[in-house]
């Protein structure tokens, strides 16, 4: 990607953040260049992708197979086949080969689902209830939170309320439990209730297919740093950008297996796209909206502390402060929690040198977590800018005007005071 | 052998002085020496006859015969527990000294000066060694105070420098005139204890030693100079002044005031004891109002010792035991909270209660220290389980025969106690600690070990309160014997007054303070 | 008269173009009577798309197909019908906003794609040669 200077033809943005305005007009990232950013967001990529390489699979595990089932108590121990099956993006057959690792389970989530937390072979349950498991919470609290937020993915949603859609998950849901009268029964009840359990259970498989590019996209990148290539920040955005391009127009589907058989709930022709039906609406909702986290703050909505339109929500990691996130059992803890597994070394040894040491652990990885959002969002406002705006280096003033009202419209959303675009660039950030 | 305690600080603080190279070298030689000086004292507990009321393993050398100036040292129960406490505490402040402080070479001697003196004048069987040993230690503490001090260090030192020296002339006054009027030159205090004075002339000297020795607790009216010099005292010294030189006054009261004019002692009791309580009230309603928690700890100090003051204005047996064993937790639980103080200033970089908040915070705030400070407020609160229950209900269940008013408007004070405890900790420790600022550093086990060290104290003697007061029984039921009866030395008063035609308005105040 | 595919097949410059078409299985359709207006992107415009863009949606015809429609819209539009409108109703679904002499400029574009050559007629339709992809949002 080229990395043209600021064009002259265009004067200083009079934004409140035209730094960073500058720095992206220059194909930069909204945090800083620097080494330790770099080190930063890299460790926490490779610790994020191993936990999403066992989320993906989990939710396709879910929305494939455990399907409907009225007790999912087991839902979590995913079968040996969905930790086997082949990455699209990894391994000989990928295409593109995004990560030149193995398709299957990376091997330190494999030892993790063996040894767990206690560091010794037990019975899978045991390990569950000693909590020495991915949290598969949080992959379920990020499924919940998209198809919350209606309004962000409508095409997708139009498909969920149409005719066609209704007519496929009512075969499978037939199909499914067949020879159960009871659930039959209840089915013809209250088929409402079947459908929106079918239709959550397409967004599993829509955020399952999405991740299932990021894990490869990550260990990609941990990889390239581990062998010198990736230097800067910038590159490290770019290589997303590129990312993001390559697979953007990877189907969403959802297709369920009962019995030996499958059936296409939503078809792959429908032609939903991984950039447009799930890429985008993930970004929204997850890294700006969400929802607010049970059991961290009070709000009161009467007082307008809550915001009546949704899309005013402001809850996302973007967002967060990460000190009372901290909090046990809620979802980005879970998330911050499983990265602690997997943290590699140079980043604990990071941790152990600031001033509380592994005390705040979890804290400190939500703060670097918050940094390599910040980047991997800037890669989606430089994607977003390269499909629907111009070239950095375009010599039409009106061009560049364009991009700069692009990318003042997007930092715009950080001017709020919740927003830690600020305290990202500062290293005391901690 | 007692003389031991305080040599050996003395002769630490040389070395550090002419030969330590780094602060960390001055700091450990200091504990190596006041570590030693503990080890004495626990030895001394050792060879202590706990059924003996009077003095033992007493020390004589001859020193200025013609002033009756002698080297005469001595212990009993009382003076034991004030050397133990001297002792651990001047470890305690050596320990959580910043092992960096500067101009370490001044600083680790001055403390050991400081005990050494203090140690003397605990022991101190003549009245001029007691003052001499008693004035000894005022320069070494200026001087911390006015150089590691805080902001209004110069300002608060000079206060306590002027204040103390009052205290001092107005304590040799009454000495000498305790001397002289017995027709004797001699200042060994055995010897002076046979001097019987009239009355009159022990009511005048018992004045001068409580207003002098009121400024040394403090007791209100004298106690202003406390707030400002324990606030602008760094941690360690404040725990030294708070925790030991406190003591000396109390101290001073029950050995010389108590003991050397008994009779005026007896007489003057139901004044002390509202005196006492007066002081109770305006320390802890003061203590409420303070927005600064060092200052609101300092000022619990004035209403803590008020109860050393009432349980030595009722000198029952019961609460005699009490006053010597709340010197005791009084300084182990002011020793405490100041060292927990200034950790909470040294991590979060204030005392305001108003910025203060959330310290309890397991991830970032100080979840330990936290912990600690709550501890200690219900310590000082007199929540039994704990010493201060203990001592201060010693203090009550003693005094409340003799003056049941005082004793219930003190009681209240405990419970106003309670009031300023919960503010601090809920303002400090409880809420939500605020992410923005809120970063503490880690306290580090080293940080934390006076304050295990206290509070295992605190708990050990508050759950085992016999290994605390036994020690004291026997001596402050000597010292109660000595004591006249009130009613006793009331009639002698009219007496005396009336043949001299002095008319004194003393009904009054009498009924209201013994409630009848 | 040639339809939209012949002229596009007779051109080289549209080579990807075709190719695209063909695997999204859209010749026969634009090859109906239409009428349709295509903004044709030239072979330059899908390899300034980043690699292994192109790549991906060729495997994949119901969503290259998709892209595809956005360069089409119902109905014969001239330049110089475009002056008075801002925007178009692809068949795709999402809007494409155009800008045609725009306050009496002599630029013509759509969305972030500039026409190269306007109002390339043919028997069902017309086509707007373009110089950029033009994608959705």
């Amino acid at each position: 990607m080229p990395t043209p200077t600021l064009s002259p033809t265009l004067p200083p943005s009079t934004h409140e953040f035209a730094d960073i305005i500058h720095r992206l007009e220059a194909g930069g990232s909204m945090l800083p260049d620097s080494p330790e950013n770099l080190k930063q967001i890299i460790g926490i990529y490779k610790a994020y992708a191993v936990p999403m390489d066992f989320y993906w699979r989990d939710l396709l595990y879910i929305a494939e197979r455990v399907f409907l089932n009225p007790l999912p108590a087991f839902k979590y121990f995913i079968s040996k086949d969905y930790l086997d099956r082949p990455n699209a993006y990894a391994g000989e057959a990928g295409s593109p080969r995004v990560w030149r690792g193995e398709d299957d389970a990376h091997p330190e989530l494999r030892e993790f689902i063996a040894q767990g937390e206690a560091g010794r072979k037990l019975p899978r349950i045991m390990h569950h209830l000693w909590h020495g498991r991915i949290n598969m919470e949080f992959a379920e609290a990020c499924m919940q939170s998209m198809y919350w937020h209606e309004d962000i993915n409508p095409r997708f949603n139009a498909y969920l309320d149409s005719d066609d859609y209704k007519a496929n998950a009512d075969k499978a849901i037939r199909a499914y439990f067949k020879g159960n009268p009871a659930m039959l029964g209840l089915y013809k009840l209250f088929p409402e209730v079947f459908l929106e359990k079918v239709k959550q259970l397409s967004y599993y498989s829509n955020l399952g297919l999405f991740w299932e590019v990021m894990a490869p996209v990550f260990f990609e990148m941990s990889d390239l740093y581990d062998e010198g290539k990736l230097t800067t920040v910038p590159e490290a955005m770019d290589f997303l950008v590129n990312g993001i391009f390559a697979v953007a127009g990877r189907p969403i589907y959802h297709q369920v297996f009962i019995k030996g058989e499958c059936y296409e709930i939503i078809p792959k022709s429908e032609g939903f796209t991984w950039l447009y039906e799930a890429a985008l609406p993930y970004v929204e909702a997850i890294f700006y909206r969400t929802a607010p986290f049970r059991g961290t703050k009070s709000y009161n909505a009467q007082a307008n502390e809550v915001p009546r339109d949704q899309a005013d929500f402001h809850y996302g990691i973007l967002y967060a402060d990460l000190f009372p996130v901290g909090s046990a059992g809620i979802p980005p803890t879970l998330l911050m929690q499983d990265m602690m597994h997997f943290l590699p070394d140079y980043l604990v040894e990071m941790y152990q040198a600031n001033s509380r040491g592994e005390d705040d652990i979890l804290n400190q990885v939500g703060v670097t977590f918050q940094r390599s959002m910040y980047n991997v969002t800037s890669a989606v406002i430089q994607a977003l800018r390269t499909a629907l705006c111009y070239p950095l280096d375009d010599p039409n003033p009106r061009h560049l005007q364009a991009n700069r009202d692009f990318f003042e419209m997007q930092i715009d959303r950080f001017k709020r005071p919740e927003a830690r675009l600020r305290d990202i660039q500062k290293t005391s950030y901690l | 052998m007692l003389s031991t305690l305080i040599w050996l600080p003395l002769l630490g603080a040389i070395p550090i002085a002419l030969f330590a190279q780094t602060a960390k070298q001055s700091r450990n030689i200091a504990l190596a020496f006041s570590g030693a000086a503990m080890l004495w004292t626990v030895w001394i507990f050792s060879q202590f006859d706990l059924a003996s009321g009077g003095l033992q393993m007493q020390e004589f050398v001859s020193w200025l015969p013609v002033l009756g100036l002698n080297y005469d040292l001595a212990v009993d129960g009382l003076s034991l527990m004030m050397i133990f406490l001297n002792s651990l505490l001047t470890w305690i402040a050596i320990y959580s000294s910043s092992s960096d402080i500067e101009r370490h070479r001044l600083f680790y001697p001055l403390i050991l000066v400081v005990s050494g003196g203090v140690a003397g004048a605990f022991l101190a069987q003549n009245l001029l060694l007691f003052f001499l040993l008693f004035e000894l230690e005022l320069v070494p503490l200026y001087l911390l105070v006015a150089i590691w001090g805080g902001p209004k260090r110069a300002y608060a030192a000079t206060k306590f420098l002027l204040y103390t020296a009052i205290a001092g002339a107005l304590i040799l006054a009454s000495f000498l005139g305790a001397v002289w009027l017995g027709d004797s030159f001699d200042f060994s205090y055995q010897q002076v204890l046979q001097n019987q004075l009239p009355l009159v002339s022990q009511v005048i000297l018992l004045a001068l030693l409580l207003v002098g020795f009121g400024i040394k607790i403090p007791l209100v009216p004298f106690h202003t100079w406390l707030p400002d010099t324990y606030v602008a005292a760094s941690p360690p010294v404040a725990i030294l002044l708070g925790g030991v030189l406190a003591k000396l006054g109390t101290y001073g009261l029950l050995r010389f005031g108590m003991g050397l004019f008994p009779d005026a002692w007896a007489l003057l009791s139901p004044y002390l004891a509202v005196w006492a309580t007066v002081s109770v009230l305006y320390g802890s309603v003061t203590a409420i109002a303070q927005k600064d928690i060092k200052r609101m700890v300092a000022y619990s100090s004035v209403g803590h010792m008020g109860y050393v003051m009432l349980g030595a204005a009722a000198f029952t047996p019961l609460s005699m035991v009490g006053a010597i064993s709340q010197m005791v937790s009084h300084g182990l639980i002011l020793a405490l909270l100041f060292h927990l103080v200034g950790l909470v200033e040294d991590k979060v970089g204030t005392r305001q209660l108003d910025q203060l908040n959330g310290l309890m915070n397991p991830t970032r705030g100080l979840p330990l220290v936290s912990a600690l400070l709550v501890l200690s407020g219900m310590a000082s609160a007199g929540i039994p389980g704990l010493v201060g229950f203990i001592t201060e209900f010693l203090v009550f269940q003693g005094s409340y025969i003799v003056f049941p008013v005082a004793t219930i408007v003190s009681v209240i004070g405990t419970g106003l106690t309670a009031v300023y405890f919960v503010i601090l900790i809920n303002r400090t420790c409880f809420g939500r600690l605020d992410s923005q600022k809120a970063y503490y550093g880690k306290v580090s086990l080293t940080e934390h070990l006076p304050a295990f060290v206290l509070a295992a104290l605190v708990v050990v003697l508050g759950l085992r309160p016999g290994w605390l007061v036994q020690w004291s029984e026997v001596t402050s039921a000597s010292l109660v014997a000595a004591l006249p009866e009130v009613e006793q030395v009331q009639l002698a008063w009219q007496e005396e007054t009336s043949k001299e035609n002095i008319s004194f308005a003393r009904q009054v105040p009498l009924d209201i303070a013994l409630g009848e | 008269m040639a339809n939209i595919v012949e002229i596009a097949l007779g051109n080289k410059d549209f080579s990807t173009l075709v190719a695209a078409v063909q695997a999204a299985d859209l010749v026969e359709a634009l090859q109906s009577p239409g009428p349709f207006t295509v903004f044709a992107p030239v072979n330059d415009a899908f390899a300034k798309l980043p690699p292994g863009t192109v790549q991906t949606l060729v495997e994949n015809p119901p969503q290259l197909a998709r892209i595809l429609k956005f360069h089409v819209v119902a109905g014969r539009w001239t330049q110089a019908d475009l002056k008075a409108q801002t925007q178009l109703d692809s068949l795709e679904g999402s809007p494409i906003p155009v800008r045609c002499h725009a306050d009496g400029g002599d630029d013509f574009e759509v969305k972030n794609a500039t026409v190269v050559a306007a109002d390339i007629e043919a028997s069902n339709g017309i086509i707007h040669v373009i110089d950029t992809v033009i994608l959705m949002g």
